[in-house]
């Protein structure tokens, strides 16, 4: 059954996201210009998980910034089903999870889930029930009242992530948001995110500087480079779904990774 | 639409990002500011605004030339009290790093000692200088050198609690496993002491210093209150206000703040001298 | 583990040690004192003599007991200073919204900020009288103007610790202004707000008890200074000065209890959890 659905949504490939000749130039500290990004043409389709991954400097949060229109890029233009950024923004579609948890130390649990729900005005009784259904959904049902700095660094995350759902966004934007976790966290957490992602459907833009974070978790990695920062490769992740721990022993997982390290420009990383 | 809006903000956004706008801006405004505050003191709009007059809230000029005529009268206090506020400051200081060093080496003990200083830190001045002043009734013959050892005191005491606490956490809070790697090194808690401890505690020294500035003039001026012998910039204040001397009592408040001023500057540059090469 | 080990144990143990050496100290240097000074109750009486004072029935000054006579006083002064205080604590707090409201307001007023700390508040404080004319109020503005700075100050540097990420994620709910300010300047401002507050305290309390000593219509200050002319019995000046130290201590202490009433995530202590999955 699942097989099938999975089949049904590669097939389905109607374009969410249109990146066109995107490029973000600051300016540094002596008034020069600095590239951190160019160039960038890349199409995102609608429920895909794709990976945005890079060593530092490459623009990949940049990228994902002016996805979420936390930045505005200074050349070319992004399309989200023909929509500029800004009002993509202003329709509350986007969920953002960011490489800490920034959750409210003077809120529980529940209440730091409920914090976008507030601002968007929903009433009581459908915050009540969006936030008990996303507890549930990441498992802390039981650590509802509990205050963040009563929660473990996973289950912070967890909160983190729950509470970018709670607004049931259309595009859920990741950033790093594991690589401050310890590896068996880590690991939970990824499969908790897939299960979560196919129950939910949702387009999943993660930006990663761990190669195999990316490979295991995406349909494709894009690759961007340093110097300046560039869109060098996407590699199509055809690793059947659903995904399990054991398909990072196979072969073709190793070579699919190898495939994405040799396509970094520069080659050294 | 869109666009008109976009160009807008993008407009604002630049003259408002432009550096040499940004620093004009921070330095003009404070000045404009305080100019405006002037001419309106001066102008005795202010005054009206206080419902108070000029007798007793004398004009800036009338209180420039007070300051002018009576300059070696005015020094001779602000001796008196400068002298006071270090001594009171070196003083209440060294003794607070070295409570700050010996709880630092006996945690167990010391943290609690430290919140116990802590409390005193709370008591107020007032009560406080009085007691000194029974305390140094036989330490000289001399009205003036009791009532100055007095004073130091007060001062003295209000510097320990602050700098023992700041250094305290100078001294402790290290960066994360700094304390394992010189335990690798077998070093011992005296080298451990030296070359981590102590120069880790230096910008809490001027945290300290910062606070411990201002309230040792404070501290001086009211302790100068309560002393037997009269002399002191914070003495002045009081004695010429008895005697209804309004714009001499505002020459020694101007003197007053001058002398905070003059010393927190001193204070910050040297810190930018130490603190030059962590930036 | 051993019964002694047990006992040492106890996080209270040092704190009670501690206190205990303090009152052997003071009663040691008391009985010195009271051997070679001529007048050691003014220099350093025996504590039951100070404490005593709280229970002797005989009337010290205008038919009233010592305790009575503390309190009265008391009462006045610290009714004063917490007028001041909220006084203060309200204007600090505003004035600290505006500065971040306003980049230009902050700009124009935060060197003053910085400035107002060296003016000597409590120099000033006949000055004040003075322009005021009345012993009360001029309690409540000196009260007022102590506190509001350490007030402003700190709640300004809550205001501006508030990290990024939160003003983006904000931003991705296309949060309003006014939201922002309400859900995530303001509490999370509220911590270092009564940092300020637990500096201000005892410095509102000092500050009345200063005026006091201006004017001899009662209050702590002026009953201070009374019985330091001998006008009562010496151990009334002792009381007083025990009793504004514990007021002084009590007011900070008092702060960081409606710090924990207020904000109950500050009374959860933080749990080192294994970072296990749930």
């Amino acid at each position: 059954m699942s097989d099938v659905m999975e089949k049904i949504k590669t097939e389905d490939r109607t374009v969410e996201i249109k990146i066109r000749d995107l490029g973000m130039t600051f300016k540094d500290n002596n008034g020069n210009d600095m590239k951190a990004l160019t160039g960038v043409n890349l199409d995102i389709y609608k429920g895909e998980f794709i990976s945005l991954l890079g060593p530092s400097g490459c623009g990949k949060t940049t990228l994902l910034r002016m996805i979420a229109d936390l930045l505005e890029p200074t050349d070319g233009s992004i399309h989200i089903d023909g929509r500029i950024p800004k009002e993509v923004r202003l329709m509350q579609k986007f969920g953002i999870v960011f490489q800490s948890a920034v959750l409210f130390d003077w809120r529980t649990v529940r209440k730091n889930i409920e914090l976008p729900l507030e601002t968007m005005k929903f009433n009581k009784a459908e915050r009540e029930q969006r936030s008990s259904e996303m507890l549930e959904m990441v498992g802390l049902t039981k650590f509802a009242d509990h205050y963040p700095v009563q929660l473990s660094g996973g289950m912070q995350q967890r909160v983190n992530i729950a509470r970018a759902l709670a607004i049931r966004p259309e595009i859920l934007l990741m950033d790093e948001p594991f690589s401050a976790l310890d590896e068996f966290t880590k690991e939970k957490l990824h499969k908790d995110l897939l299960q979560i992602w196919r129950k939910t459907n949702k387009t999943i833009i993660f930006v990663t500087h761990n190669i195999s974070e990316a490979v295991f978790l995406s349909d494709r990695v894009c690759v961007l480079s340093p110097h300046p920062g560039r869109l060098s490769a996407v590699v199509d992740i055809d690793l059947p779904r659903p995904r399990t721990l054991e398909m990072r022993e196979t072969q073709h997982f190793n070579e699919l990774v190898l495939k994405v390290r040799n396509s970094f420009e520069g080659g050294s990383l | 639409m869109s666009r008109k809006l976009k160009r807008k903000k993008s407009l604002w956004y630049r003259i408002h990002q432009n550096e040499k706008v940004q620093s004009a801006e921070t330095v003009l405004l404070p000045l404009l500011f305080g100019f405006l505050f002037m001419i309106m003191w001066q102008t005795q709009k202010l005054h009206t605004l206080l419902h108070t007059d000029t007798f007793t809230l004398p004009l800036p000029s009338r209180i420039l030339t007070i300051i002018a005529d009576n300059s070696d009268k005015i020094m001779l206090n602000v001796n008196a009290t400068v002298i006071v506020t270090l001594a009171g400051l070196v003083a209440g200081s060294l003794i607070g790093y070295g409570i700050a060093v010996l709880a630092a080496l006996f945690p167990k003990w010391g943290s609690c000692g430290l919140k116990i200083i802590a409390a005193f830190n709370a008591i107020p001045i007032v009560a406080l200088a009085p007691v000194m002043t029974n305390w140094t009734k036989d330490v000289s013959n001399h009205a003036d050198i009791r009532s100055m050892v007095a004073k130091i005191m007060v001062v003295t005491i209000v510097c320990i609690a602050n700098m023992s606490i700041n250094a305290y956490r100078g001294l402790t809070e290290l960066k994360p496993f700094s304390e394992d790697l010189m335990c690798s090194y077998a070093a011992s808690k005296r080298v451990t002491l030296i070359k981590l401890r102590l120069p880790n505690s230096v910008p809490y020294i001027f945290t300290a210093l910062k606070v411990a500035v201002p309230s040792s003039v404070i501290s001086a001026l009211v302790s100068e209150y309560f002393a037997e012998y009269i002399v002191g910039v914070g003495r002045q204040i009081r004695e010429n206000i008895v005697l209804a001397q309004y714009s001499s009592a505002w020459a020694y408040i101007v003197v007053a703040c001058l002398i905070g001023i003059i010393m927190y500057a001193v204070l910050m540059i040297a810190q930018s001298f130490m603190l030059k090469k962590r930036a | 583990m051993s019964i002694r080990k047990k006992i040492t144990s106890k996080p209270w143990l040092p704190m009670l040690i501690w206190i205990i050496g303090i009152i052997l100290v003071w009663e040691i240097a008391a009985t010195i004192v009271s051997v070679t000074k001529r007048t050691p109750e003014n220099v350093l009486p025996h504590l039951y003599q100070i404490f005593g004072q709280i229970f002797s029935t005989k009337a010290v000054s205008s038919g009233k007991t010592a305790t009575m006579l503390v309190l009265d006083s008391a009462s006045k002064t610290l009714f004063r200073a917490a007028i001041g205080f909220i006084t203060g604590t309200v204007l600090g707090f505003v004035l600290a919204l505006i500065m971040k409201i306003s980049k230009l307001a902050e700009k124009t007023i935060f060197p003053y900020l910085m400035l107002i700390q060296m003016v000597p508040i409590l120099g000033m404080a006949p000055i004040i009288l003075s322009i005021t004319g009345d012993i009360n109020t001029s309690r409540i503005v000196i009260a007022a103007i102590l506190t509001f700075y350490p007030v402003a100050t700190n709640t300004l540097a809550g205001f501006n610790a508030v990290e990024r990420e939160k003003y983006d994620l904000m931003y991705s709910y296309a949060a309003s202004k006014y939201t922002i300010y309400k859900k995530v300047l303001i509490p999370y401002s509220i911590p270092y707000f009564f940092t300020g507050l637990k500096i201000s305290a005892p410095m509102a309390i000092t500050a009345s008890i200063l005026v006091d000593t201006l004017q001899g219509d009662g209050g702590l200050g002026s009953m201070l200074s009374q019985s330091l002319k001998h006008a009562m019995s010496i151990y009334v000046f002792w009381l007083i000065v025990f009793f504004s130290a514990f007021i002084g201590i009590f007011s900070s202490y008092f702060m960081g209890f409606l710090e924990k009433a207020v904000l109950p995530h500050k009374r959860k202590t933080k749990i080192k959890r294994k970072d296990d999955a749930v």
